[in-house]
């Protein structure tokens, strides 16, 4: 006898199980706020950042924060996604190179309303405000306060007997140390990376002459001949050998352990004030902080304090009044100030660096000096870049390995990257 | 057994089951069985599909609506994008130059497997093995510290006192690293070969080397003609796997298909384009190109193969 359930039957262990499901999706008490937060780091800003949120909700009953981290790459693709899919965490970490992106898609909820109501903002530096509104919207609130830096290897210029002044260096030092370097350590170990496909280097040294990566209409602020003269500029410091080979540079595909910096083929690397202490963690000897080169001695203009990242709520999150309270918490208390440290950077608040001052080891406190330090050299915060600056960034990278390998002359690259950008921009428009 | 239920209803009963009641009452259970893989086909193959189809008549940012733009994105990648063809043509080249030189290794060491050798099972499964890690990213990795400027190949070299590039990270050499690590991974189309080895009748071997036909000869006119519907299945499998080629450019270049985008295969630039610029629409016009030209090839070998497949008839 072959036995068929009926239809009826069929049905009932059906809905019982769509009942079942349905029910599993929900919190176990229904009084329960949850909030998803994310954000791209490693795992010891992980440690950290559970380090508040498990303060924070110890102190709170009755809500629960879901913290999740990947790495840059990763973050980004997943976060459009889920943003695509209405499925956006209440609270996200933000780059400035996206968050006008995401702003001004109208994904980002603006947090003005809440000013001075759950959010204080009194101590925050001014410029960290207005590096996070986008269109006279407050958007995202600054995590940490960091600037261009190079970092070195300072043992390794003592024991070739190079020096260099940390707030004053310039590219004529980079060429004539930089040989002096390469021949101590016999073409091993050159002085620097190849700099010229880095986006953030270019930037400061175009401001250094008065002009910029992009007006705030998104437009480019500079001509193809600045590209060209660029390019001519790193084709001199390569023939001198104080950087890396093309070879070597090209390995480097944005992660720290692949800089040259760490794989010892470089004594230094361009990167921005607040990775010291993760430099740090992977390369034994003791590391010094300076600033990317001058273009003449005493130039300024070039650097600016930016916003490391930043915090934004999601337009969609069924409890902001509660994200932004656990945002207020994260960068005004000096609970989440002494757990965070400067890994982000050195806080926006005056109040929460004055609170961390005491108690920073010795390498946070360089790069909380730094930022200190670089006063006059900084110019202002450019306004929030175009929504293809990402693929800009990509492009100059690879226009400056066709130069390096010899691909291309500076000549036929500087008019070649121009017209990339103007497509590009004009494209994204 | 289903029909055979209805038949054997009594036929006394007062009220005959409807026509459509009864096929539910004898089919239900087999849809029922069925709907896990109905829910899958139609949820993640089929839906995906047809939405991609439309999307890539958009422009989809993934924040905000898409916008219809009709043809646009078909026209702009056959008239004003390099990256579309630098990358059609690095994908051309891993194919062109991967698929003949991976089943030619494999076909190498599936003769040698065959020769009846002790520990036959341990051999097989051991040169399987890169085929079963080989798209994963750990391999990639591995490849990664092999190829680098200090890694295994150029100390190897280094002790002939030749000095090795940078395989991974020089325009000149990267393509072919991944080349090599694509033939490196022989083992499925190998395995393949085997069992189409043991299917060729032994006396056919016997009768030729006693007319005294050479081994090559018995390979050539043996071997080879016999083997065609396998060569022909291997080749068809594994250029598809070519040119959807993504895992291990994607973990060398650091998702860049740099240097200078020597390793920019094409699905990499789809996945840049997708998620990396946040053009969804674009990205999923590339994708209907690639179907299309996976398709168009394969169509043409299916065309071509009476001339050269001869099956055992």
């Amino acid at each position: 006898m072959v036995s068929v359930a009926n239809r009826r039957q069929f049905l009932l262990a059906g809905s019982a199980l769509v009942a079942a499901s349905g029910l599993g999706g929900l919190p176990a008490f229904a009084q329960d706020t949850r909030l998803r937060l994310v954000f791209w780091g490693s795992q010891a800003r992980a440690d950290r950042t559970y380090g508040v949120t498990d303060l924070y909700t110890g102190e709170h009953p009755g809500l629960a924060i879901e913290g999740e981290f990947l790495g840059w790459a990763d973050y980004w693709p997943k976060l459009a996604t889920q943003t695509a899919g209405g499925n956006a965490p209440d609270i996200m970490q933000m780059d400035y190179r996206y968050i006008g992106e995401y702003a001004r898609r109208g994904t980002l909820a603006p947090l003005d309303q809440y000013v001075g109501a759950g959010l204080d903002i009194a101590s925050i530096d001014e410029d960290q405000l207005h590096n996070g509104t986008i269109d006279g919207k407050l958007i995202g609130i600054s995590l940490g306060v960091a600037a261009g830096a190079a970092v070195y290897n300072a043992k390794a210029l003592a024991d070739a007997g190079i020096e260099i002044d940390p707030m004053g260096w310039t590219y004529d030092d980079l060429k004539t140390k930089g040989a002096a370097f390469a021949e101590s350590t016999g073409g091993a170990v050159a002085l620097a990376p190849d700099g010229s496909g880095i986006e953030l280097l270019f930037e400061n040294w175009l401001r250094q002459q008065g002009k910029a990566l992009y007006t705030a209409e998104g437009q480019p602020a500079f001509a193809a001949e600045d590209v060209t003269a660029w390019f001519k500029l790193w084709a001199e410091l390569r023939e001198a050998r104080a950087i890396v080979s093309p070879d070597e540079q090209a390995i480097d595909v944005g992660k720290l352990e692949t800089s040259p910096l760490v794989r010892g083929k470089a004594a230094m690397n361009f990167t921005t004030s607040n990775q010291l202490v993760a430099y740090q963690t992977l390369v034994p000897d003791p590391l010094g902080i300076a600033i990317y080169p001058a273009t003449t001695t005493g130039s300024t203009g070039g650097h600016y304090r930016n916003s490391s990242q930043y915090f934004a709520i999601s337009a969609g999150s069924a409890a902001p009044e509660q994200a932004v309270e656990f945002i207020n918490f994260f960068v005004n208390s000096p609970e989440a100030a002494a757990l965070l440290g400067v890994e982000r950077g050195v806080p926006a608040s005056s109040a929460m660096r004055a609170a961390l001052a005491p108690s920073l080891d010795e390498r946070s406190q360089q790069a909380v000096r730094y930022i200190d330090q670089l006063g006059a050299i900084a110019g202002p915060v450019p306004p929030t870049p175009p929504a293809a600056a990402g693929e800009i960034e990509v492009a100059l990278k690879t226009k400056s390995q066709e130069v390096g390998f010899g691909m291309q002359s500076p000549e036929d690259a500087g008019p070649a990257f121009f017209d990339e950008v103007v497509a590009t921009l004009a494209r994204a428009a | 057994m289903a029909v055979q239920t209805a038949i054997a209803t009594p036929a006394g009963q007062a009220q005959r089951p409807s026509v459509w009641s009864r096929i539910w009452q004898n089919d239900a259970p087999g849809y029922l069985f069925l709907l896990p893989w109905f829910i899958g086909f139609f949820g993640l193959t089929i839906g995906p599909m047809i939405t991609s189809f439309y999307l890539s008549f958009t422009n989809f940012d993934l924040l905000q609506a898409p916008q219809w733009v009709g043809a646009n994105n078909y026209i702009r990648m056959f008239t004003a994008d390099p990256k579309f063809s630098a990358s059609m043509r690095v994908t051309l080249f891993f194919v062109v130059f991967s698929v003949p030189l991976k089943l030619a290794f494999a076909l190498a060491v599936a003769m040698l497997l065959n020769r009846g050798i002790k520990g036959l099972p341990m051999y097989r499964a051991l040169f399987y093995l890169p085929s079963l890690l080989g798209a994963s990213v750990a391999i990639a990795i591995l490849w990664r510290q092999i190829f680098a400027g200090d890694g295994l190949v150029n100390k190897l070299l280094a002790m002939f006192g030749i000095i090795g590039p940078s395989w991974i990270s020089n325009p000149n050499y990267s393509l072919w690293t991944l080349i090599i690590l694509s033939i490196w991974q022989f083992g499925s189309p190998m395995i393949i070969f085997l069992a189409g080895l043991r299917q060729i009748p032994q006396d056919m071997y016997e009768a030729a080397s006693l007319d005294g036909a050479s081994k090559w000869r018995q390979f050539v006119k043996i071997t080879l003609p016999l083997l065609t519907p396998v060569v022909f299945f291997n080749a068809i499998i594994q250029t598809i796997e070519a040119f959807k080629s993504f895992t291990p450019a994607f973990i060398i270049s650091g998702g860049t298909g740099n240097p200078i985008n020597s390793t920019l295969f094409y699905t990499l630039y789809l996945y840049q384009e997708a998620f990396g610029f946040f053009r969804m629409g674009y990205a999923s016009a590339l994708a209907w190109v690639l179907l299309a030209l996976v398709g168009l090839f394969t169509a043409f070998s299916f065309l071509t193969s009476k001339y050269w497949v001869h099956y055992d008839d």
